[in-house]
């Protein structure tokens, strides 16, 4: 059975009278001519009769046909390819799958990439249900593919196709709009063919109606894979691009808090990074930002070039402690969910910090505590708290986030151990010595021949020999974040500093440091003042002088207290913590269940900054923890807890868009050609006028006819040459 | 004033004055009957000398060459050649095929044109001139005159109206030897659209009268060219024939079927010794007249060193 794409067009078929109704209005619009030398046309006639006749029909004949062509063409003639539609027996399945990425929210021209895709794959049912026979439909979205191992149905499976279904089709894609998830073909691949794996025998036509994006389509090695297993299925493979160019967008590939102090009234700074990935340069980039929903002076970009990242730091300060958003926003662009990003701060009133003082007045210890807290109107965040080493035997360590050892002769075993496990979980630790630090104790202890968290091994306490007289600064930093502060600056403080006594290292390390050890700062002799090493995921440093000012005069400089806070910001665990969530993945929230009940409830933000609540978080794991599947778009998720004694508390997390899929590259039919050499598919455009929403399981008969119009019309061409009705150029008798 | 400039509608000053040049001039002896330019089959009083015979009884004592007797002791008679005026009759064709035209003279204003024009030369030569037009039949005859004022005549009969077809050209042809009996130059000028046999037999009739006979042939360029495009209707001027056609489509068969026809007639003409000219109606009329005269005359020179 032959179907037509465009049945209603065959009423054009009426215009093949056209040819014949113009033949005989010029019979009767003739001209006249009284003649002379009739004897001789009369001869001609009667030669050339019979062939002017024939080649006269003739070319009626090719005429009426290149009128039925063309209406043929356009009605698009399809006919079902394999025996099985033949004889009427086998099933056709169409397999839609649809991107709903958000770079398919990609518009231009009051259309969209999805609006596009919703048009395709009405179109494809629409021409399937006219086509009659045994037809089902499966419509399956990328984003939700993963899901769908979690219990949940495609949008549609193997659903009979037929007229009705087709209406409601455009019901049912009306109601889809692009999710803010970056999901790729690979899983709705792998997924629809495990849903289908175990159907029955009939053809299927496999439909990825996507925007082919270069970052997924380039090199997609297991889509693939995944695409194999549909050829090993003998599917017709049909991928559809929705989108036909690309597109220059903008958008903000980070949003970070960067690291420091961070207390509720401490001014901090977050660094939002905007990346353009269209093929012009882009200027004048307005980045509009937000606390807390209030907008504050926007942040203004001049120039990004094509494909480049610009970062720009903010500061950001809130007065109070608890949970806190920072959302980025550019104006917007082709695609609007990476316009947008959301970074949740999470502030303590103040963070704890241990100063730990060998000293029994502790005079090193008040220093520095007051450089960290000097009180008054500044705030610096930082809580010190002032203890013997006593306290690091006997007390949890967690509620502090640096440990500051100054000036203390010998630690228990306990302290020690106490103070590997603080730093090995990530607390930074920093150590000053002092007339009662023991070379001896702390290279046994804390050393440990490499293996303790003390950076180098010392030597002996040494008093700076050096000419006075001489201008040259006793403390020489490098390019260090503890003193990057002092970068550039001609007659800093630091060049002020002066010190008296130092631990020298230990005569064999003196040249060569173990390797994990980095010098921060040295004396003008060369001797290292300041040492680092990583330990475990916590960061320790060494200074081999006092904290306060009994070997040296820093702690009486105004540089000592900018350092001393840079270095409380550089070992203050790091604001990776926070995490980086993404839109799309599932939202995993573990349960102490000591302290709470399994019922969490989460609320999700809806369109227009509505927000819903999600229904009840399925706790898996014996109820260690609560997961929410379904998180479709970017913004700040809430789960309540209740804790077993009757109290509510929130959570939050914010969740954002994965910033790739913002890179709108496409490639097109050759690439995707040269990315899948052994797969055998058919590649459309949506716009593609030509190309008849899908092959229906069938051929489309329009590009046949086509070029079997072509050479009708070359022929009528001949033909009419040959019946002299075209101009001759020059002759006559003579 | 209408009448004389109607009168005057075949003379065209500027084409005579380019012509008036040229001579006409008998390819063949013509018997006129007052001395002038031509061979004539008579010996008489001439300048020309042409033979000595020997003297028979009867001849002229004038014409012995007494030079030749005081030589020679005999009587040797001096022959001249005569030279005579030329009696030329124009054949007209009139009839309703000739009315044809696309240019700016249809092919019978052409013919009369052109037979007015080579009246006024002979005249000019003291050449005797007559004419007859005809269609189906003859329709017009002026006798043969060398007189001035007779190429008024001449124009009057021309200007005939009502043409009629032509069916066969042997009765006019065999009218015209009739009426123009003594060897002379015969013109015809007509479109030759009848009969061919009847064309070809009174041709050759004509020359074996003696006559010296020269055809000009006048087509129109429509019908050398066939150049019409898009449905047409052909009504014809001679016949009650229509045929309604694409002329492209039988314009080769046309111009086959004519280039036969012109081939016939240029193949009778020269194995009867005519003078056959094939003239447009596009072409300058004292060009094409120059070029078929000149032609002649250098054929002339040719027969007659």
């Amino acid at each position: 059975m032959t179907a037509f794409v465009h049945p209603a067009l065959l009423w054009g078929l009426g215009l093949i009278a056209a040819p014949i109704l113009i033949h005989l209005i010029n019979l009767w619009r003739h001209r006249r001519v009284r003649w002379a030398a009739m004897d001789f046309l009369l001869e001609s006639r009667k030669k050339n009769q019979r062939w002017v006749l024939l080649r006269q029909l003739l070319l009626l004949a090719a005429r009426i046909a290149a009128v039925a062509l063309v209406v043929l063409m356009l009605a698009q003639p399809l006919v079902a390819p394999r025996m099985g539609a033949w004889l009427g027996s086998a099933r056709t399945h169409h397999v839609v799958l649809l991107d709903d990425s958000y770079s398919m929210s990609d518009r231009w021209a009051e259309t969209s990439g999805f609006a596009r895709a919703r048009e395709v794959i009405a179109r494809i049912a629409e021409q399937a249900a006219g086509r009659g026979g045994s037809q089902t439909l499966t419509l399956l979205r990328f984003s939700r593919a993963g899901k769908l191992a979690d219990g949940r149905a495609a949008d549609l499976l193997s659903v009979p196709l037929d007229a009705g279904l087709a209406g409601r089709l455009r019901e049912l894609l009306a109601s889809i709009a692009p999710s803010e998830t970056a999901a790729g073909p690979a899983m709705a691949l792998e997924t629809a063919g495990r849903l289908l794996a175990d159907g029955p025998q009939e053809n299927r036509v496999l439909y990825v109606v996507s925007d082919f994006r270069a970052n997924e389509w380039r090199e997609p090695g297991d889509v693939r894979d995944a695409l194999a297993a549909w050829q090993g299925a003998q599917a017709q493979i049909q991928f559809v691009q929705c989108v036909p160019s690309l597109h220059d967008n903008l958008g903000i590939v980070s949003l970070a808090p960067q690291a420091g102090t961070r207390a509720a009234g401490v001014p901090f700074f977050i660094e939002v990074a905007v990346q353009n990935f269209g093929r012009q340069v882009a200027r004048d980039i307005a980045v509009l930002l937000q606390e807390d929903g209030h907008a504050r002076p926007s942040l203004v970009i001049d120039e990004i070039a094509a494909g480049a990242v610009e970062a720009r730091r903010v500061l950001v300060n809130f007065p109070t402690a608890g949970d806190h958003v920072v959302t980025a926003s550019l104006e917007n662009d082709v695609v609007a969910a990476d316009n947008v990003r959301h970074a949740l701060v999470t502030l303590p009133l103040g963070v704890g910090v241990l100063v730990v003082d060998g000293d029994e007045l502790s005079r090193d210890g008040r220093f520095l505590s007051l450089a960290l807290a000097p009180g008054g109107n500044v705030r610096t965040g930082v809580e010190p708290r002032l203890e013997t080493p006593q306290f690091l035997a006997d007390s949890p360590l967690d509620p502090f986030a640096v440990i500051y050892v100054m000036n203390a002769a010998q630690l228990e075993p306990r302290a020690v151990a106490a103070l590997e496990k603080f730093a090995k979980a990530g607390g930074g630790v920093a150590f000053f010595v002092g007339p009662q630090s023991d070379a001896k104790a702390i290279n046994e202890q804390l050393y440990r021949d490499g293996q303790g968290l003390f950076p180098a091994p010392l030597g002996t306490e040494t008093p700076l020999f050096v000419d006075r007289l001489e201008r040259t600064p006793d403390l020489q930093v490098t390019d260090h974040p503890i003193f990057r502060v002092f970068a550039g600056e001609r007659n800093s403080f630091l060049q002020t500093v002066v010190i008296d006594r130092y631990f020298g290292l230990r005569e064999r390390e003196d040249t060569v440091l173990p390797a994990e050890t980095k010098v921060l700062a040295k004396l003008r002799n060369g001797a290292p003042l300041a040492l680092e090493r990583k330990f475990g995921a916590g960061r320790v440093v060494a200074f081999l002088t006092t904290a306060g000012p009994a070997w040296n005069n820093w702690g009486r400089n105004p540089s000592y207290v900018v350092a001393m806070l840079e270095l409380q910001s550089y070992l203050a665990p790091a604001a990776a913590a926070d995490g980086e969530r993404q839109v799309g993945a599932p939202l995993v929230l573990p349960i102490d269940r000591a302290r709470y009940s399994a019922d969490v409830k989460f609320t999700v933000p809806g369109v227009d900054g509505d927000t819903l609540v999600a229904a009840a978080a399925n706790a898996a794991g014996g109820g260690q923890s609560a997961t929410l599947v379904e998180t479709p778009r970017a913004g700040i998720y809430e789960a309540q807890l209740h804790t077993t004694d009757g109290q509510n508390q929130v959570r939050r997390f914010a969740l954002n868009v994965v910033p790739a899929e913002g890179n709108l590259a496409l490639v097109d039919g050759r690439q995707l050609k040269a990315a899948l050499p052994d797969v055998p598919f058919e590649f459309h455009r949506a716009d593609d006028r030509v190309w008849s929403a899908p092959n229906l399981a069938g051929f489309n008969l329009s590009s046949s006819l086509l070029w079997l119009l072509v050479v009708l019309l070359v022929g009528e061409q001949l033909l009419a040459y040959a019946a002299s009705y075209h101009p001759a150029s020059s002759g006559g008798a003579r | 004033m209408a009448s004389i400039s109607s009168d005057k509608r075949f003379l065209h000053p500027a084409a005579l004055a380019r012509i008036s040049r040229l001579e006409l001039r008998a390819r063949h002896v013509v018997e006129g009957f007052l001395s002038g330019m031509h061979q004539s089959p008579y010996h008489g009083q001439s300048v020309e000398f042409a033979v000595h015979r020997e003297y028979t009884p009867g001849d002229d004592l004038r014409h012995v060459d007494w030079k030749v007797w005081a030589k020679q002791d005999r009587f040797y008679v001096k022959q001249f050649e005569e030279e005579t005026n030329l009696r030329l009759a124009l054949l007209v064709d009139v009839s309703a095929s000739m009315q044809y035209g696309s240019g700016p003279l249809t092919k019978y204003e052409y013919a009369c044109t052109l037979a007015v024009s080579l009246a006024h030369l002979a005249l000019r030569q003291q050449d005797a001139v007559g004419c007859l037009a005809f269609d189906e039949a003859v329709r017009v005859k002026t006798p043969l005159s060398a007189r001035h004022n007779h190429l008024e005549t001449i124009i009057h009969a021309l200007a005939a109206s009502n043409p009629a077809q032509k069916t066969s050209l042997t009765e006019i042809l065999e009218q015209a030897g009739d009426a123009y009996p003594r060897r002379g130059m015969m013109v015809l000028i007509s479109d030759l659209l009848a009969d061919r046999q009847g064309l070809m037999k009174g041709l050759r009739d004509l020359r074996q009268r003696g006559h010296d006979v020269l055809v000009l042939h006048i087509l129109d360029d429509d019908e050398l060219d066939f150049p019409f495009t898009g449905p047409t209707r052909f009504e014809g001027l001679e016949t009650q024939q229509t045929l309604t056609c694409n002329p492209r489509a039988l314009r080769d068969g046309y111009l086959a079927a004519l280039g036969e026809f012109l081939g016939e007639v240029r193949r009778g003409c020269a194995s009867n010794m005519i003078d056959y000219a094939l003239v447009r109606t596009s072409q300058p009329l004292d060009a094409a007249l120059a070029a078929f005269l000149s032609n002649r005359l250098g054929m002339h020179h040719r027969n007659h060193p």
